[in-house]
């Protein structure tokens, strides 16, 4: 536990340091903010033309449906701002060779990456996905409470942690090719499907995000909870399913990395 | 108890024998064939605490290998290590808590911080008490010249800087045991001469035991008391410094100018006194051996060939020894 504690401290000291650095880099900063509002605007405007010939999506109207995709974008903005480093393993640690430096630290060389990271996109989704939800709990008259500011905040983390587990533990073929970046990216991408409600999905589909997968606990139960929708109970699983997929993600990638240090290559 | 025990080490690389192509690709996916390497051969040796060890040997000799191995880096494909009572490959993260290590031009510090926000991560990292870090971090500014460098991120500075900002951040947590591959690598003669000082300096105050791997052999002459040496990949030569360059640099290079030869100088006309290396109309290359001759003998005999007009001496250093072995004139 003393373990855990040190490398969570460690960590929160590195990101302290990221975060200074990332501030250095102000138009990369602005540059990624735009990009981001840029990419989510088109979406937006695409879901706007489908609900001009209908007045509901599986029985989710507009608002209910942009909700969602705030609750989403801010559990991706704090993905990306946690785990983007996790992408540089393979193409830029192990390729240049800077990956025998992590593992000569007394911390776990997961929190070395995670520690130094530089993701400018976050805070694009993060302003977009603010707006978004503060404008629809009040267009949706929902109460906006202290309960449920710390219920969002909490289970947005918590998805993120989730969608993180996932990506580390596909982050293990790093090991085995340069270009696991692309292989992260297409799992993570998955999340898309989740932006939007799971009934308009076929079995397949619903399986895949619920238990393979399960991106729904990182948007769609919480936003049936924030609605009082049936199934909102499911949310506070969340948590619980962060923290296995987090267990097997790191077991995943200790076993990666043990074959790895065997091979040398 | 030794601080570093190694007992039959081998490391087998394995890499991917593909052949090219799509085809090659596919095929090897289906039957990967693999070739196998032994970059370092039943390695034994055992080095006590506060022990300056330089650890020699051709490009691509098996130093390095042998190094990620001690480190922890590397899990050996047999044999075994023990580092200050914990076995590095099993207990990486609890041994990395006792050593320190340079790998050649790679920086552990933040590329974007500047040298003193890393410096603070490091003792976060390590649990380094204040008032230790604060004595290491005056002692090292000091020895190392770092004052003007604290403040700049480390991407601003030159090779040189950067390599002593790397030795004082490898030092900082007081590590028992401090690995450095290839530390010297394309620094300028006073930074090198600064970082040999600062080896020796916080060896002698610590008894830090200290492995270092270099291809300047001034660094071994300055540093290192002992001497390991190995060869594709096998311990040749473990032991004194200074018993090596007796043992294998008795040999002393003479390059003589002559004039008026008579006769050819053959190895058999000279009964193996010396040896000839290059003979030409007016010049004469030899070697020979301290313990079986003279400096006098050898003119003598000369002498009776030709009229020496001028001579120069050289005694063998390090270097020339090495060159030697390297080529296979000399056996260990
Ligand atoms: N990851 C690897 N996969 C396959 N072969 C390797 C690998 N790393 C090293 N080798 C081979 O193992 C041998 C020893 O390499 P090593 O890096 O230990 O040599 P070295 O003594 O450090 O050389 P140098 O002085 O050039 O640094 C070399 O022949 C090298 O080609
Ligand atoms: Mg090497």
């Amino acid at each position: 536990m003393t373990k855990i504690k040190d490398n969570i401290s460690i960590y929160l000291s590195m990101l302290v340091c990221s975060i200074k650095s990332m501030m250095e880099y102000r138009v990369d900063f602005i540059v990624g903010i735009i990009s981001q509002l840029l990419t989510q605007v088109v979406e937006l405007i695409f879901i706007w033309i489908v609900f001009q010939n209908t007045e509901s999506l599986a029985g989710w109207t507009f608002d209910k449906l942009l909700l969602l995709y705030g609750i989403t974008m801010l559990t991706i903005a704090i993905v990306d701002f946690l785990f983007d480093s996790i992408y540089d393993i393979g193409p830029k640690y192990i390729k240049d060779g800077d990956f025998d430096k992590l593992l000569l630290r007394p911390i776990h060389p997961l929190i070395s990456v995670m520690g130094d990271t530089k993701t400018f996109t976050a805070f694009g989704y993060m302003a977009i996905s603010l707006v978004l939800i503060i404008s629809m709990l009040i267009k949706l008259q929902i109460n906006i409470t202290f309960m449920l500011i710390a219920k969002i905040i909490i289970f947005a983390f918590s998805g993120a942690l989730i969608i993180g587990a996932i990506m580390i533990a596909f982050s293990v073929t790093s090991f085995y090719t340069y270009k696991s970046n692309e292989i992260i990216w297409s799992v993570f991408r998955i999340y898309t499907f989740a932006q939007y409600p799971v009934e308009i999905y076929n079995k397949f589909i619903r399986i895949l995000i619920t238990f393979i997968f399960p991106f729904v606990f990182a948007t769609y139960y919480p936003t049936l909870n924030y609605l009082g929708m049936e199934n909102g109970w499911l949310m506070y699983l969340s948590p619980i399913v962060a923290i296995i997929f987090l267990i097997i993600a790191v077991k995943v990638w200790n076993w990666g990395l043990n074959r790895y240090r065997s091979t040398g290559n | 108890m030794s601080i570093i025990e190694v007992k039959d080490l081998e490391k087998v690389y394995k890499t991917s024998d593909k052949e090219s192509g799509i085809i090659g690709y596919i095929k090897h996916l289906f039957h990967p064939k693999y070739k196998e390497f032994k970059a370092v051969k039943k390695v034994n040796f055992s080095i006590e605490e506060g022990e300056l060890v330089g650890y020699i040997g051709e490009n691509g000799a098996g130093k390095s290998t042998t190094i990620k191995m001690l480190t922890g880096l590397l899990t050996p494909t047999s044999g075994k290590v023990i580092v200050n009572g914990k076995v590095p490959y099993e207990n990486r993260i609890e041994n990395n808590k006792q050593i320190g290590a340079v790998f050649g031009q790679k920086t552990q510090l933040w590329w974007d911080l500047p040298v003193i926000e890393s410096f603070r991560l490091i003792k976060k990292m390590y649990k380094i008490p204040e008032n230790e870090y604060r004595k290491n971090l005056k002692k090292f500014s000091a020895l190392l010249e770092l004052d003007e460098l604290l403040n700049k991120p480390v991407k601003n500075l030159s090779l040189g800087q950067k390599m002593r900002c790397e030795i004082a951040a490898t030092f900082l947590h007081n590590p028992k045991i401090v690995y450095l591959d290839e530390p010297t690598i394309g620094l300028d003669v006073l930074v090198k001469e600064r970082i040999r000082k600062f080896i020796k300096d916080i060896n002698k105050e610590k008894n830090t035991t200290v492995i270092l791997t270099t291809h300047d052999l001034k660094d071994i002459e300055e540093v290192c008391d002992r001497i390991i040496l190995i060869d594709k990949g096998s311990i040749i030569y473990d032991g004194e410094k200074q018993t090596f360059k007796d043992t294998y640099g008795k040999q002393v290079l003479a390059q003589i100018s002559i004039k008026n030869k008579n006769a050819l100088i053959t190895n058999e006309t000279i009964e193996d006194e010396f040896e000839v290396i290059e003979e030409t109309e007016d010049f004469l290359k030899i070697k020979f051996n301290h313990d079986k001759t003279t400096i006098m003998n050898v003119v003598n005999k000369i002498s009776n060939f030709c009229e020496i007009v001028d001579m120069h001496v050289q005694e063998q250093g390090l270097e020339e020894i090495l060159k030697e072995i390297y080529r296979g004139e000399v056996v260990c």
